[in-house]
């Protein structure tokens, strides 16, 4: 018997439940323990090590223990990284991710505040650390945030693949930048997409670039016949359905770094292109989990959506 | 081995040489000596010193630089004697008669002249007194009399404040350096400009450059060299983002010296590349320098000084050293200072140069967001006096107190203390432009305010005597008539009168021109040089009235379209 045809009713969100490590990462910072922090951040993988960073960077109190940590080892990379992240997230959580018309003057000097205080940890992270794809993915971040400009988010993202060439998590910040709301074009982003998975091994959790690429650009549709129509285009489905084959449907695709944003961002796609049985197996493959992007992008109320849409793929209605 | 002697009483250095003899003479005078009401003024006495040799058949220069301003020569003992001999009594006894056509030469010698890139650093440094007048244009010319000439060289162009290098066997016979008694002077005190550093100003969007002041000594050059290399690397061999890449150090008299680069940029790569000098210059204070580096720099420039030794070339450096009050330094000391250079010595020179440094960020970046604090580019302070409403913009004012003058508007403002003003520039027909000593401008269009005519003597007798700088009278198709904004669509405004020139080139040069406010213009010179584009104000169409605060830094009018567009868009 499928599990998915358990239909579980849960969705859990926490990232924690799809990586395990990110539990003991955070076990690690609560009990302030640096050094235990930097044994599990050096036995990972490059992408998971950033992802881990990423995961963990929200926690409160962050600031003060990892500017001891960087005044007693400047040179400290992870330190730098998840002090530069963690500061940007702050930074972004006053900004909101709204739209910029949204954003009220007193949030932006804010959040501009929070991003030089990051990108001067960054600074110095990546001048003793130019190998680092943390310190560089947290820099692609705080260039878009303080609107550097496309040719340095370009530049910072070549220093990343000189330090690591398939790394996802910058990718998708570049990605972000490129898109037009920022300082790209659809051009960009397509091209950047296509380029990156291309170039990435398959089997991967690459694919989700392409997925990312079409979800961005169908949600600046105007309305509903619009997204529609972008979704009919033949060019347009026939991509996201390669990028899955390369991804998703690989064979060898595992469950390390990136694997339930991957499947979360296509079972979106799936569903957004009425493929029920695509829908169907994708959510089979997720079980209860997902993640709260790109599904924030129907409604506030993300678990709402995932369990319709869940619901539907499996077999019930919408 | 260089020989140190006297000749005439003027200290000299004497040195071996491979070439044909060589020797010039230094005065320790240039043009962070001069007022700004006075700036032109060591170039003339250069210019009008060698007006007697112009047509004579062997090689000679003049040169007048920051700090020193020399005459040189190479050739035939008899022709460098006939040829430093003659410039002394050139200088005691000046050719008068030649003082329009030489003002008229060095005009158009200025036209033609192009700044280079890091010029600008030293106006945001120092402002417009000692080390920032230097990028100010020669606008003492108008009004530099032969008595100024006079007590000028009566106070620089001295036996005590000279001094001699000759690349070759022997003092030359029959060598009278017949001088005028008077004192050394030493270097100017460097003002400063920059409240706070590192600071950042934005210039042209096709350079960034930087300079910070340091200590005098070898650990400073070789990092400079390291600098460069680490630029070079970073911007051109990894990322490709820049064509040239240099840093260069020049010492100064008063025992610092000054380390500078800059970096070119594609406009549409202007953000990469200071995003790759920032980078470069973290490294650098971060102290993350290679030995191999310092090792490689150390190693160029001991080849360099060696080279220098025997072909005669540090003579003209230990020169000036005399003039500084600094010692001889033979090679082997000079040596041996290189090459006890560490690793450790060029990252302590790097941190305090980083933390002195100016950045000049391309086009409309900042640098905040890595730490650099804006240098200031308008004023803080209104003075407390008379408000005169523009008759064109009734958004903007000048306000002129018994202590200064202000413009305002656009919710900033500029102004100038009677005390602390370096310059006023007169015309003729009545504009005032006041020019304080940090670099802020408040120009006076008399024409452009009620009762502006009337206001001009009052203005003017607030200002020291010394500080007024007599301007050529100007076309009158540039001086402004009053031009209302169009109150409302419905009611046109009158016409605006046609400039002479007419056309859309005309009228913007007349915006340009006639605004009766300042201009902020910051790096335009290097704009040309690089890009060598000198149409700035025909393509300065979108130019709008209305802003109103620039801080001028070189010569009025060229590419100030450019310069506005770019504060107004900020």
């Amino acid at each position: 018997m499928l599990p998915a045809m358990s239909q579980p009713t849960d969705v859990v969100l926490d990232s924690a439940a799809a990586y395990p490590e990110i539990n003991a990462l955070r076990a690690a910072l609560a009990r302030r323990d640096w050094p235990a922090c930097r044994t599990l951040l050096d036995s990972a993988g490059s992408m998971e090590r950033t992802g881990l960073i990423r995961a963990v960077c929200e926690d409160e109190g962050l600031e003060g223990f990892l500017r001891a940590v960087l005044a007693a080892d400047p040179a400290d990379g992870a330190a730098s990284a998840l002090l530069g992240t963690h500061l940007i997230d702050v930074g972004w959580k006053i900004r909101t991710g709204a739209r910029a018309q949204y954003v009220s003057r007193e949030q932006f000097a804010a959040f501009h505040d929070w991003l030089r205080k990051a990108e001067q940890v960054l600074i110095d992270g990546a001048a003793y650390n130019p190998k680092d794809p943390a310190v560089w993915t947290a820099r692609i971040t705080s260039a878009r945030g303080l609107q550097l400009g496309l040719a340095e988010s370009r530049r910072r993202y070549d220093r990343l693949t000189a330090a690591d060439p398939y790394h996802l998590p910058g990718q998708l910040q570049l990605l972000q930048m490129l898109c037009p709301k920022w300082d790209g074009s659809w051009e960009q982003v397509h091209e950047f997409a296509r380029d990156a998975v291309g170039a990435a091994p398959a089997g991967g959790p690459h694919g989700v670039l392409i997925a990312e690429a079409h979800i961005e650009h169908v949600f600046d549709a105007d309305n509903r016949a619009e997204m529609m129509g972008y979704l009919a285009n033949e060019q347009v489905r026939a991509e996201i359905y390669q990028a899955a084959q390369r991804s998703i449907w690989h064979p060898g695709f595992g469950r390390g770094y990136g694997w339930i944003e991957a499947l979360s961002s296509f079972a979106l796609l799936f569903m957004l292109l009425d493929d029920q049985r695509a829908a169907a197996a994708t959510f089979t493959a997720m079980g209860n989990l997902a993640t709260r992007h790109p599904w924030d992008y129907l409604a506030d109320d993300v678990v709402t959506q995932i369990q319709q849409a869940r619901t539907w793929a499996l077999g019930g209605k919408r | 081995m260089i020989t140190q002697l006297e000749v005439g009483g003027i200290p000299t250095v004497l040195g071996p040489t491979t070439g044909p003899m060589h020797a010039g003479l230094v005065f320790r005078v240039g043009f962070a000596d001069e007022p700004l009401a006075k700036r032109g003024i060591t170039h003339l006495v250069e210019h009008l010193a060698l007006h007697s040799f112009g047509v004579a058949d062997y090689h000679y220069n003049g040169a007048t630089s920051v700090e020193y301003t020399f005459f040189h020569t190479r050739g035939a003992e008899a022709d460098i004697v006939k040829f430093l001999n003659g410039v002394c009594a050139a200088l005691n006894d000046l050719p008068m008669h030649r003082l329009t056509t030489e003002k008229e030469i060095l005009r158009t010698e200025e036209n033609g002249r192009s700044e280079g890139p890091t010029e600008a650093l030293a106006l945001w440094r120092h402002g417009a007194r000692d080390y920032g007048v230097v990028t100010y244009p020669e606008w003492g010319l108008s009004g530099i009399t032969p008595d100024d000439l006079r007590a000028w060289v009566g106070r620089y162009f001295t036996r005590q404040n000279a001094a001699l290098w000759i690349a070759g066997p022997a003092v030359p016979a029959g060598l009278q350096l017949t001088l005028p008694t008077g004192r050394r002077m030493p270097a100017p005190a460097q003002s400063s400009a920059l409240p706070v550093r590192p600071a950042y100003f934005s210039g042209p969007s096709n350079v960034v450059a930087w300079d910070a002041v340091v200590r005098r000594e070898a650990r400073a050059a070789v990092f400079s060299g390291v600098l460069e290399r680490a630029l070079f690397r970073s911007l051109r061999q990894e990322s490709g983002l820049s064509y040239t890449v240099h840093a260069g150090y020049e010492p100064r008299g008063d025992g610092s010296a000054v380390i500078s680069a800059f970096a070119d940029a594609l406009p549409e790569k202007q953000g990469a590349v200071l995003g790759g000098f920032v980078d470069v210059l973290a490294s650098a204070r971060l102290g993350l320098i290679d030995q191999a580096e310092v090792t490689t720099v150390v190693n160029q420039r001991t080849e360099e000084l060696t080279h220098a030794e025997e072909n005669g070339s540090r003579l003209p450096g230990q020169a000036f050293n005399l003039l500084a009050g600094r010692p001889v330094q033979s090679l082997d000391e000079a040596l041996a200072e290189l090459r006890a250079v560490t690793r450790d010595d060029v990252a302590a020179v790097a941190a305090s140069a980083f933390a002195d440094g100016l950045l000049m960020t391309p086009g409309l970046t900042s640098a905040d967001w890595a730490g650099y604090t804006a240098a200031p580019n308008s004023s803080d302070v209104v003075v407390q006096g008379t408000t005169y409403p523009s008759l064109e913009d009734p958004a903007l004012a000048l306000i002129a107190g018994e202590s200064g003058v202000s413009v305002v508007g656009d919710g900033s403002a500029a102004t100038v203390w009677f005390d602390q003003c370096a310059a006023v520039l007169a015309w003729p027909d009545g504009a005032r432009r006041f020019v304080g000593h940090d670099g802020i401008q408040v120009s006076f269009e008399p024409t452009l305010f009620m009762n502006g005519h009337a206001l001009i003597p009052a203005l003017d007798a607030r200002v020291r005597p010394e500080l007024r700088t007599p301007m050529p009278p100007r076309d009158a198709a540039r001086i402004p008539i009053p031009r209302p904004k169009p109150p409302q669509e419905h009611q046109p405004a009158p016409a605006a009168p046609e400039t002479e020139s007419g056309g859309t080139a005309g009228a913007v040069l007349g915006l340009v021109v006639l605004s009766p406010i300042l201009l902020f213009f910051g790096l335009i010179g290097v704009v040309m040089l690089i890009s060598a584009v000198a149409d700035s104000e025909d393509t300065g169409s979108e130019v709008i009235l209305g802003l109103s605060f620039l801080f001028v830094a070189v010569a009025c009018g060229f590419g100030v379209g450019k310069a506005i567009r770019k504060l107004r868009n900020r």
